[in-house]
């Protein structure tokens, strides 16, 4: 049997993988705006937690510099997978999804664009959460800047992974149970050090705040290259 | 392609072997025979068990569903596939989103969030891209389906000019026979394997 021949030259596409990239990303942004919904359940988990958190365990406990970011980034990685996955969802209605995976080099773009879009409503939702904290929890901030770099460290290294993890569960029925399962063990050193620079920052310990932000960049980079490696098999 | 492809450890399409030349190839079958299988696996949606997929990079791939992004409206969608490919000023594509929009009737709702519009309307947004994009292998899965007379026509005559100018055009349709005097082979799937 004769392997198939397609008469016509190969043509691929004009437009370069970045700009494919921001142009989902751009794609994702405008229904965001027209549907915010994925926004809105993401900021709202990260009230309820928030206010929940001083209610279960007492304010005293729920100040304490350790007890106060690790809950914050329990909530918004629970948050991050929130808003993940209703983005997913809006791709699967009338299989919007098929069309981009059919472009060429639209797996990659795909994957690209989401990081970059829900990286920007992630900053958003813990904009919101960490205010909420600070507000809700009377919390000194002796390092402010510190704050700033370690929770936008924390943030953007959450996306790669919850991204391929709701794109590796996306046509499996148990992928709300199976999105966290596989994305908490992966993310515990994100949250180890997420928790650590964030806790230093409200100590007063700029070194340590500064030392765990590293981690938190290492870990980002290395998140960022395992779901460019994986990304497009996961899909497929 | 020359292909095997198992879903759900069975096999839906069974040593297919398919020639694709310039032009219209109708792919027809009985409903389950494995046409939209087929049309999948040539767009690289799934994944193939034995033998290979030899097709272009550049496929559009139209399925049973219009594909297109919810939140956003039509001329939004169609802007974001054209500028995807890159097919501005191409001459497999010569039409910008606006006259494509009007081409295909929908001009006026076009800025209507898509999960707004009527079945048909979605159905002939979805088709639009034909016109704004270029592409080596164009994949249709049944899209005269909740089309009119008139959008029937539009679709006969776009299918004609990307088939002059060179691309490869496989549709899949289990009853229609609209494009049988033009395509340059009929080829039908039973079970899942390709009889000519």
């Amino acid at each position: 049997m004769s392997d198939v021949t397609i008469g016509v030259a190969r043509r691929s596409s004009n437009t370069s993988g970045p700009k494919r990239a921001w142009l989902v990303a751009a794609r994702e942004v405008r229904a965001d705006l027209r549907q915010p919904d994925g926004l809105i359940a993401g900021v709202t988990f990260m009230a309820v937690l928030v206010l929940l958190e001083s209610l279960i365990v007492g304010p005293q406990t729920a100040r304490q510099s350790a007890v106060a970011p690790a809950l914050y980034w329990v909530a918004l990685l629970f948050a991050a997978i929130v808003t993940t996955t209703r983005s997913f969802d809006r791709e699967l209605e009338d299989d919007a999804i098929d069309a981009v995976l059919a472009l060429p080099g639209g797996a990659d773009a795909l994957y690209a664009g989401k990081l970059i879009a829900l990286a920007g409503s992630l900053v958003v939702v813990a904009l919101v959460g960490g205010l909420l904290e600070v507000v809700f929890l009377d919390l000194a901030v002796p390092l402010p800047l510190q704050l700033v770099v370690a929770t936008l460290l924390g943030v953007l290294a959450l996306p790669p992974i919850v991204v391929l993890d709701v794109a590796l569960t996306l046509r499996v029925r148990a992928r709300a149970a199976l999105v966290p399962i596989l994305a908490l063990p992966v993310l515990v050193p994100q949250l180890v050090a997420g928790t650590n620079a964030v806790s230093a920052a409200l100590s007063g310990d700029p070194s340590g705040s500064l030392g765990w932000s590293g981690l938190l960049l290492a870990a980002g980079l290395a998140y960022t290259a395992a779901g460019i490696i994986l990304v497009p098999t996961a899909i497929e | 392609m020359h292909a095997t492809v198992v879903l759900d450890e069975r096999p839906v399409l069974r040593a297919v072997d398919l020639d694709l030349p310039p032009g219209i190839t109708v792919l027809r079958g009985p409903n389950g025979s494995g046409k939209t299988t087929a049309l999948r696996a040539l767009a690289g949606l799934l994944p193939i068990a034995r033998g290979e997929r030899d097709a272009p990079d550049d496929v559009l791939y139209l399925g049973h569903r219009p594909q297109l992004l919810h939140g956003l409206t039509a001329r939004e969608n169609l802007a974001f596939f054209r500028a995807f490919r890159g097919s501005v000023g191409s001459p497999a594509a010569p039409l910008g989103v606006d006259d494509a929009l009007e081409l295909w009737g929908i001009r006026r709702d076009a800025d209507r969030p898509v999960e707004h519009l009527s079945a048909g309307q979605r159905r002939r947004a979805a088709l639009a891209r034909l016109e704004v994009e270029t592409c080596a292998l164009a994949l249709l899965d049944e899209p005269f389906a909740e089309l009119d007379d008139d959008a029937a026509a539009v679709l006969r005559a776009t299918l004609a000019r990307l088939a002059h100018a060179g691309s490869a055009v496989v549709v899949a349709s289990h009853g229609h026979h609209d494009l049988d005097d033009v395509a340059v082979r009929v080829c039908t799937l039973r079970e899942g394997k390709l009889e000519t």
